[in-house]
């Protein structure tokens, strides 16, 4: 990204890459990319995945698939949104491929009170390591059980810092259901947490 | 006192962790792939327009460039007949119908010190190179001229008083 890409606004590198300009399209795509891929990453458990939803996400913004309006928000929490609807329907086709025994345990939870369901739906993706530093796996791994809404908020949130209003609009649910939606899904990952914080050693064996 | 949650540093520990991780390459290589597909004709586009544009500019500036030599060339044919008598010779028509040619340049002529003036006639032959028509017929012709010489003898200026 050069010195002129890199100051220049969302809205501007949008309207010349709606141009032709590749030099805007990927100076749009070198600015979100990293945020994008570490919340699909996060979401999702996988890195394939998420480079999947990644891509997609900025092949709809090419092809307009995905039609930003500069005039209705940001352009991150918009990306963010698109990637949160593209694994969303990731998880709804495994959904529909899953074995009978899990859907009774999916079916078992649709009222979306619980933070911590039995099986994660990403449930290969998750378990694998992806992180070095064991503090930081450890909290992936935790974020990783929870379920899928609480997950949204505490990751773009805790992770990217963005505002209630601007979750409530990434997720489509109003204020209040980020808010308690936070305070459990934290309330369950610090009770997930307590053991290994404590006794880091003893969380780790 | 720490006033922070206890899982806050958790969470910076995985902002830091996380904070390495960026998409594989391979995504940018093929979205800026794709896009050259998507935008293949607006690029040759603006090329082509680019072009276009600097063969008009340069065809313009051809035709522009042969006018003005064609049209100098037609003012005045010496100069493309003799393109010595450029720099040596002035030619005007003065009122009384005859034609002045100065030999030698305003400035020379004007900071000569004494000159002076003769009658006399010169062959039209010899006044061919300074742009005078010749023909056949006139070839053995000769003109009236008023000579303008200089101090030492040299001809600044030449008056044809009885020429067509």
């Amino acid at each position: 990204m050069n010195a002129a890409t890199s100051t220049t606004p969302d809205a501007d590198l949008l309207r010349a890459m709606r141009n032709g300009a590749a030099d805007a399209f990927a100076a749009l795509y070198r600015r979100h990319q990293g945020p994008l891929y570490r919340f699909a990453l996060l979401r999702c458990g996988s890195s394939a995945t998420a480079a999947d939803v990644v891509q997609e996400a900025f092949m709809g913004l090419l092809t307009e698939r995905f039609r930003f309006d500069p005039l209705r928000g940001q352009l991150a929490p918009f990306l963010f949104g698109v990637a949160r609807n593209l694994i969303l329907k990731l998880e709804e086709d495994r959904r529909h491929v899953a074995l009978p025994a899990f859907e009774a345990a999916e079916d078992g939870r649709s009222d979306g009170d619980d933070p911590e369901p039995d099986q994660p739906l990403d449930n290969h993706g998750p378990l694998a390591r992806l992180l070095d530093n064991e503090a930081a796996e450890q909290v992936r791994r935790a974020l990783a059980q929870l379920a899928p809404h609480y997950r949204d908020v505490v990751i773009l949130y805790e992770m990217h810092e963005l505002s209630y209003a601007e979750i409530a609009d990434i997720c489509q649910v109003d204020i209040g259901t980020v808010r308690s939606r936070l305070s459990r899904g934290r309330a369950a990952l610090a009770k997930r947490l307590a053991g290994w914080q404590v006794a880091p050693a003893l969380a780790q064996a | 006192m720490d006033t922070r949650d206890p899982i806050d540093p958790l969470f910076d520990a995985l902002r830091g962790e996380m904070a390495k991780l960026d998409a594989p390459r391979g995504v940018e290589k093929e979205l800026l792939q794709a896009f050259a597909r998507q935008y293949p004709q607006k690029q040759a586009w603006y090329r082509r327009l680019a072009l276009r544009r600097w063969l008009l500019a340069g065809g313009l500036s051809t035709a522009v460039t042969a006018v003005t030599v064609f049209s100098l060339l037609l003012l005045n044919p010496r100069l493309g007949a003799d393109p010595d008598a450029r720099g040596r010779a002035l030619l005007s028509r003065d009122g009384n119908g005859g034609l002045f040619i100065a030999l030698e340049s305003p400035e020379r002529i004007e900071q000569e010190p004494a000159p002076r003036m003769i009658e006399t006639e010169v062959s039209r032959s010899s006044l061919a190179p300074l742009g005078i028509p010749l023909t056949p017929e006139n070839a053995g012709d000769t003109v009236r001229a008023e000579m303008l010489l200089g101090a030492d003898g040299q001809p600044l200026a030449v008056r044809l008083t009885s020429i067509d």
